[in-house]
């Protein structure tokens, strides 16, 4: 019904009912006929409802994005860390009830690049496990390297480049559905390393491959992990209770014997949401540790690292590098509203040479201040400002940093 | 077009004119001989009236981030007839309040059927609305039944929450689902071979036992391996889609007043804050299409009113019921004070029991109460609209809230007392907030020379009897609408001698402001004007106007709030 006609409907009623007077009405007249006549002028103007434009805009976004059944999706995720900010689209589409293939590609400020698709199955064995299976391939030009260890120097950084086809299966079980979390998984990857581009000198300008192992090489690797983990948060994507507690296994296979290596990872993570989450103490420890196996040795564009948004906040991506690492994370999450969070978090870590040296001593720090918009379950904005003695940095994630 | 607007300019400024009250003389008839009408009709067939459904995510965004900013019209309901109150419609039924009910009549509710079956339930596809899980299956007699389960951490209270709500909003006026307490067993259950289910792709295919595993995983599950459930039955009539709390269905053409003028649609911010319906969004209404003699109209539903008593998405929802999803000032406070600035809802005493959720009634302000979003009905609530609503809620007895609480057969008697002693005291900070807060003077009546009255919230006990009562007496023409003085009267009881000289000519009119000097309640110095007609048998009110010129979240909240 059109608004002029829509009030007039209505100020006959007010006339009729509120306030009673109606013009000339005759002595015998009476309210229902009233009603009644407003009734049978509408009746002569009926329409099917029509959707406003913001109605049918959000309607869409939601049958798109919240509800997808197979749709073109924006996509941010860069081919590797540090390659700046990525753009990138997709197409998901399901395949059967619930398994869905996405197809998808980014290209970053930085000239990185990635394609790949993924088949994603998540209800195998009666809904307790899901498979994943990736296949793609990715181009980083100027991933950052400043070499071995805690005591590098910020301007000592040279870049190197990576080109590497992969392809992957991981399957993820919850034998008991709830708590106990089970996955393992087998890649298969190529690592044709190339010359840093960008404004740093390359790695091969810098170093030999004497000092840096892998620095010549082209590894292919077979890399089996598994891994056994306590969860109980919410969603991985975004808690406010709840904790993680696991160890995953890689073993790194070099099909040439000579750059092959084992790691364990442990990680803990733990949400204390308090009084009714007005606040949410959020913890994270990771540790790393690799080893070579015989007569080989870790490649150093494998080896743990700090720096980045998800790491050490306030250092750049890849900025400490070493066989071993320590990362511990604190954030006291403060809940502005059921959509959005800020948080005040402080990061220190180190990398180091022996596991035996990943004590407290000698620990980069950074601190700083976050914002996150997020649905119940997953991030959807994280913006960090992170400071360090190395400066001040600013983090853009669709992914909590822990 | 101009046409059109030339109609609209019209009744608009006839509006307008008319609506200036007192001694100013029109030339139009101000009561039909109708008046006051007691059924709103639907004249036309509504057989052209199709299925619209609300987007989830357009409702939820429009709600908190266009409907608080918009701005209440001051308008008085508009779907009233002349003694202020609601007639019966497709959208109410007036019980508690008009007529007598027993608490019989209260417990058995919407109840019109028999109870489902359970010693076998068919499924047949998933269930389309409501927050808790279910199912939609036939039972064992053939008839169609939406399921819905307990969380598994509120055993008991979802579904009792259910039964009981529909019974009080039933007794309010509102067509209710009939609801049943009753069981499903697994071992008891087979599929339609027709049952499907709507997947993530959007397909529908064949529900599979995995299908019902994953729903009864989530749930509670009694020790014999039996569920309770709540089973709704099927709603009679062609299902249209939600309604909205604002503007009218424009394929109904019965459907004339703008739904966020509708009393009743208003009347739910207070209906709502008593029984704790967070969940107050179109998403939870339904239209039927109902024929009958080869006529249809739309029958509106408050098709879910399982968000009650504290009963929410998941138990961690602190906020509910102390603000919506989204609020911009609570949002800054928090902000600027690293959270320091708590919230009420951060230190409320809640003594959680497993048939109750988050549901206190020692904190609880109705002006404050919230419902996860707001609607454009409930920021256009004003206080005669609140006052009707109270004097609703007055009317239910202690013994009749706890008969209904009886019905969601807890199986702790003290979950059960506990959540009767709230329902009461919530009730009692409602008839003490809204009685008083406009001249709360009702059923007047005009017999042997006496006018009688009641004060509704002395009778409630919420407010002292006032020092004076006040009645101006006017001759009133009801074809031109001039009122004439004769006279005042006062006194000190609910009722006054009426004045000598009053009409005494059949279909005479006449005039009573009647008003209240009370030191604590300057709202009662504001007269209520009524209207008498004389006929065969005496006077007889045809008119009452209450008209508070203020919000019911006006000043009062805001003092409230400081």
């Amino acid at each position: 019904m059109n608004t002029p006609f829509a009030l007039a409907i209505v100020s006959s009623l007010l006339i009729g009912s509120a306030i009673p007077a109606l013009a000339q009405a005759p002595e015998d007249a009476a309210r229902q006929t009233v009603i009644e006549e407003a009734q049978a002028q509408k009746s002569e103007t009926l329409q099917p409802y029509v959707p406003t434009k913001s109605e049918r805009l959000v309607s869409k976004f939601e049958s798109t994005y919240v509800y997808p059944t197979q749709t073109w999706h924006p996509f941010f995720d860069n081919a590797y860390a540090g390659g700046g900010f990525a753009l990138g689209a997709g197409y998901m589409t399901h395949v059967s009830a619930y398994s869905t293939i996405d197809v998808r590609a980014s290209y970053s400020i930085r000239d990185y690049k990635r394609v790949e698709a993924e088949f994603v199955s998540p209800r195998l064995f009666n809904r307790r496990g899901e498979l994943s299976v990736l296949g793609g391939w990715r181009d980083a030009t100027q991933v950052a390297f400043y070499g071995i260890g805690t005591d590098t120097s910020n301007d000592n950084r040279a870049n190197f480049g990576f080109e590497r086809p992969y392809a992957s299966g991981v399957l993820t079980v919850r034998p008991t559905r709830r708590l106990l979390m089970l996955r393992g998984g087998l890649e298969w990857t190529r690592w044709d390393l190339k010359s840093g581009a960008g404004s740093f000198p390359s790695v091969d300008d810098v170093f030999t491959p004497a000092q840096l192992p892998g620095l010549d090489a082209t590894a292919t690797y077979v890399h089996s992990q598994g891994t056994v983990g306590f969860d109980w948060r919410t969603s991985s994507g975004y808690a406010r209770r709840g904790g993680f507690y696991g160890v995953t296994a890689h073993d790194y296979h070099d099909r040439g014997d000579a750059l092959g290596f084992r790691q364990v990872d442990y990680e803990v993570i733990q949400h204390i949401p308090i009084l009714r989450e007005a606040w949410v103490i959020s913890l994270h420890g990771l540790a790393k540790t690799t080893w070579g196996k015989e007569g080989q040795e870790e490649p150093f564009f494998m080896l743990p690292a700090l720096g980045g948004g998800s790491s050490l906040r306030g250092f750049s991506s890849w900025r400490f590098r070493d066989r071993h690492s320590l990362l511990l994370q604190a954030e006291w999450r403060i809940m502005a509203n059921r959509f959005f969070d800020t948080a005040v978090f402080y990061d220190t870590g180190k990398v180091a040479p022996r596991s035996s040296d990943l004590d407290f001593h000698g620990l980069k720090h950074d601190y700083g201040f976050g914002a996150r918009f997020h649905t119940p379950f997953s991030t959807a904005l994280r913006v960090d400002v992170a400071r360090s003695d190395e400066g001040t940095r600013l983090v853009f994630g669709m992914s909590p940093a822990f | 077009m101009r046409a059109k607007l030339f109609l609209f300019l019209l009744l608009v400024l006839t509006a307008a004119f008319s609506a200036s009250r007192g001694s100013v003389a029109t030339t139009s008839q101000h009561f039909y001989r109708d008046d006051p009408h007691t059924r709103e009709p639907e004249s036309q067939d509504a057989s052209r009236a199709a299925q619209s459904e609300i987007g989830d995510l357009y409702e939820m965004l429009h709600n908190l981030f266009v409907t608080p900013k918009y701005k209440p019209s001051g308008v008085r309901a508009e779907n009233l007839n002349t003694i202020d109150e609601v007639p019966d419609s497709s959208w109410f039924i007036n019980r508690i309040g008009a007529r007598t009910l027993t608490i019989d009549e209260v417990v058995r509710g919407p109840i019109a059927g028999a109870p489902p079956d359970p010693s076998r339930w068919v499924i047949l596809r998933e269930k389309l609305s409501g927050m808790h899980p279910g199912i939609t299956a036939r039972d064992a007699k053939g008839e169609t039944w939406f399921l819905e389960f307990d969380p598994p951490y509120y055993p008991e209270a979802a579904t009792g929450a259910v039964v009981m709500a529909t019974k009080y909003f039933w007794a309010l006026g509102y067509n209710q689902v009939e609801s049943f307490l009753t069981t499903f067993d697994p071992k008891r259950m087979e599929f339609d071979p027709e049952a499907t289910l709507r997947r993530p792709s959007g397909k529908r295919t064949p529900f599979t036992r995995d299908d019902i595993n994953s729903i009864l995983e989530n749930v509670a599950r009694r020790p014999d391996g039996t569920y309770r459930v709540v089973a709704g039955r099927l709603l009679p009539g062609r299902i249209l889609g939600n309604f909205r709390y604002e503007g009218t269905r424009p394929d109904d053409p019965n459907d004339v007043v703008p739904h966020e003028r509708r009393r009743e649609l208003r009347a739910l911010r207070v209906f709502g804050a008593w029984t704790n319906l967070t969940d107050l969004k179109s998403k939870n209404t339904i239209d039927t299409l109902v024929t009958e003699n080869d006529r249809s109209t739309v029958k509106h539903w408050l098709q879910d009113v399982g968000s009650t008593f504290g009963m929410c998405n998941d138990r961690y929802e602190w906020d509910l019921s102390w603000e919506h999803f989204y609020e911009g000032g609570s949002t800054a406070k928090r902000l600027l004070s690293f959270g320091f600035a708590l919230s009420q809802w951060h230190t409320v005493d809640y003594t959680e029991r497993p048939a109750i959720g988050k549901f206190e009634g020692d904190e609880f302000d109705p002006r404050t109460w919230r419902p996860q979003t707001p609607t454009t009905a409930y920021m256009e609530m004003r206080d005669d609209d609140a006052f009707w609503a109270a004097l609703r809620v007055a009317e239910f007895t202690d013994d009749m809230i706890r008969a209904i609480i009886q019905t969601g057969e807890f199986s702790d008697s003290a979950s059960a007392r506990a959540l009767g002693d709230i329902m009461i005291k919530r009730r009692n900070k409602i008839l003490a907030t809204y009685l008083p807060a406009v001249n709360p003077i009702v059923t007047p009546r005009l017999e042997n020379n006496q006018l009688t009255f009641d004060n509704a919230a002395v009778r409630a006990g919420v407010a002292k009897p006032p020092a004076t009562y006040r009645a101006s007496w006017f001759q009133f023409d009801n074809a031109t609408g001039d009122t004439r003085p004769l006279s005042e009267t006062t006194g000190t009881t609910t009722s006054i001698e009426a004045p000598r000289g009053l009409p005494t000519a059949v279909d005479s009119f006449i005039a009573v402001d009647i008003s209240a000097d009370a030191k604590e309640h300057a709202t009662w110095r504001k007269p209520i004007r009524t209207y008498f007609r004389l006929d065969a048998d005496g006077w007889k009110l045809v008119g009452l106007e209450r008209m508070p010129d203020r919000r019911a979240d006006g000043a009062t909240e805001r003092r409230a709030a400081r």
